[in-house]
């Protein structure tokens, strides 16, 4: 039933974003099936998670299915609601659905072994932590998209269009950031009371540090100066390509982090 | 030729702070700080000048924005947001010169008398660690199948000043907080054998554990040498078990041992030791009493820690009420 519901998961997922570029290119897009596939998706991948969850007696923190997993299910959850609740950013679908596509690949290539779940883990700041991430990787991924579009029919689109856009895509970026601090926060009182020190410079924090710093060099930048909608969005798309090597590349950087010892 | 008479350029200190308040500079310092950690992640021994240097820079621009940019103190969020990270910056710098990192291991019984096997002190570190008393009362370590290490408690009693002794349970992610110094539990713990000695003559008789390396973690050198007091006599003891400790096959705990050896070698002498067997010397009787654990601590003092906590949590409320007015659908809808 596990494996089934991911399968089921993965299947509209792949669904979703196919329709999504199709109707991108040929200038019909289906939202309404995109958003339904998309919520089944999600629905079918929550189901595969509890079970897990339930059976292996822990969330997905541990091994590199797990991580990859819970983001898919995260990345996917989170553009959901964007895509429900903000109008602008369902063309997006055809440029967030992609990078889904690039884990959810990359996921169904690991081993999903149980993992073992080490005591500084048993904290509700791991809840937290995680949670908040989530919510940062997610913004951010709209964000991301949006900017992508921007991108990508730059030289058709109205410069007023691409102008809304891209504050549509400051919006989300925006959010990123809150989230982000709020990550980086939480995960030191973590650190504090599992290692006894909130800040270490070890690889992953050192790059979710220059995550931040991008994100606010962005945003400082957009504020203060008079940036065009172009350079922007391809600033947001570069900031996105830091976190997800931040987030995704670093465990294979530093395979001892935020592990238990023997 | 028509002459154009361009306004003074403004000089002097409020030219300097205009220019450090730069948004340019700031700009400048973001990028310099992501490639200051950076440096300072790779450097074997990290780069802590370097870092110090930048964090300054862009502490001193923040602060010189904060006094000369009208937009700045016009927002209130925005300028809480920056105050915010300033003190940050200031807090982080003092919690660096005030701080205290150490390890220390305590045999099962034995109180920490203040002394630090390793430490590394900030310069304006005030001293009141050797005053502090604790005696490790023992601990319990559960094993997943595969050395795979679970929950730890470590049962403490702290000596206040005033006389009054207080019982504590600390762990993995509960630290033994006594004025202001923190002191958490470690991978690093392992057996130890204890001895007697027992000098000829007058001298006192004295008690002692031997802490053998870590285990499981080295799990085949568990030997140690040591020098018996009072005496020149280097000694030499090994730890012999018939099976490990801990089961790496099935869930299991840290446990002494019920079957081992000992194995000293005095003077050149190789003798296996078993509880209550003693070794004479010219200068007294060496007597094994039996073995013990010994656990591993770290602690850590930095009394910036809920200061830096606060003004976080500052900065982040008022960078979302910022980004809330600045970016959110309203600010959409006016065109923001």
């Amino acid at each position: 039933m596990e494996s089934a519901s991911l399968g089921v998961a993965a299947a509209c997922y792949g669904i979703a974003g196919c329709a999504a570029i199709a109707g991108q290119v040929l200038g019909r897009r289906p939202d309404a099936a995109v958003g339904g596939l998309l919520a089944a998706g999600v629905a079918a991948h929550t189901l595969s998670l509890g079970l897990r969850w339930e059976r292996v007696g822990h969330g997905p923190f541990i091994s590199m299915f797990e991580v990859l997993s819970s983001n898919v299910w995260s990345l996917s959850l989170l553009f959901l609601v964007a895509f429900a609740k903000v109008r602008a950013v369902r063309p997006a679908a055809a440029v967030a659905l992609p990078v889904v596509f690039v884990l959810l690949a990359w996921m169904l290539q690991t081993h999903p072994d149980d993992g073992h779940f080490p005591a500084t883990y048993r904290t509700l700041w791991l809840y937290a932590h995680v949670a908040f991430g989530k919510v940062f990787l997610g913004a951010l991924l709209v964000a991301t998209a949006v900017a992508g579009l921007v991108l990508l029919g730059a030289r058709r689109a109205a410069a007023q269009e691409s102008a809304e856009m891209e504050r549509l895509a400051l919006r989300f970026l925006a959010l990123a950031f809150v989230f982000e601090s709020l990550m980086l926060v939480t995960g030191a009182i973590w650190a504090q009371d599992a290692w006894g020190r909130y800040w270490a410079w070890d690889p992953l924090e050192t790059w979710s540090f220059v995550t931040w710093i991008s994100v606010a060099a962005l945003l400082h930048a957009r504020v203060s100066f008079r940036v065009p909608p172009r350079a922007t969005a391809a600033m947001i798309v570069s900031v996105f390509a830091v976190a997800f090597l931040t987030f995704f590349g670093m465990p294979f950087v530093s395979t001892a982090l935020h592990k238990g010892a023997m | 030729m028509n002459a154009t008479t361009l306004p003074a350029a403004p000089r002097g200190p409020r030219a300097a702070l205009a220019a450090l308040a730069s948004t340019r500079l700031s700009l400048a310092a973001l990028a310099a700080i992501a490639a200051a950690v950076v440096a300072h992640a790779q450097a074997e021994g990290g780069m802590p000048v370097l870092l110090a240097t930048v964090f300054a820079l862009a502490g001193a621009n923040l602060a010189a924005a904060l006094v000369v940019q009208p937009r700045l103190r016009a927002d209130l969020p925005l300028f809480v947001f920056h105050l915010a990270l300033l003190a940050i910056l200031a807090l982080a710098a003092v919690g660096r010169l005030t701080t205290l990192t150490g390890t220390l291991e305590l045999a099962q019984g034995e109180v920490f008398d203040g002394q630090l096997l390793a430490r590394e002190a900030g310069p304006l570190h005030p001293e009141g660690l050797s005053r502090l008393r604790f005696v490790n009362d023992g601990f319990e370590i559960e094993y997943a199948e595969g050395w795979k290490r679970g929950r730890t408690t470590n049962r403490v009693r702290v000596f206040g000043e005033d006389g009054r002794v207080a019982s504590r349970v600390i762990g993995d992610m509960d630290a033994l907080v006594v004025d202001g110094f923190r002191f958490y539990t470690t991978p690093n713990k392992g057996f130890a054998p204890v001895f007697r000695w027992v000098p000829r003559g007058a001298g006192a008789m004295q008690r002692g554990a031997v802490h053998l390396p870590s285990y499981p973690a080295r799990e085949h050198a568990q030997a140690q040498a040591w020098r018996i007091p009072g005496t020149g006599r280097d000694a030499w003891v090994m730890l012999e078990l018939d099976r490990p400790a801990i089961d790496p096959a099935r869930e299991s705990r840290f446990r002494i041992p019920a079957s081992w050896r000992l194995v000293a070698v005095i003077d050149g002498v190789r003798r296996e030791l078993a509880p209550g067997d003693s070794v004479a010397l010219e200068e007294g009787v060496l007597v094994l009493e039996g073995l013990t654990a010994w656990m591993g601590y770290r602690v850590h003092y930095d009394p910036t820690l809920p200061w830096i906590l606060a003004a976080a949590l500052l900065a982040i409320a008022s960078l979302a009420a910022f980004c809330w007015r600045r970016f959110g659908r309203a600010a959409g809808a006016r065109g923001g």
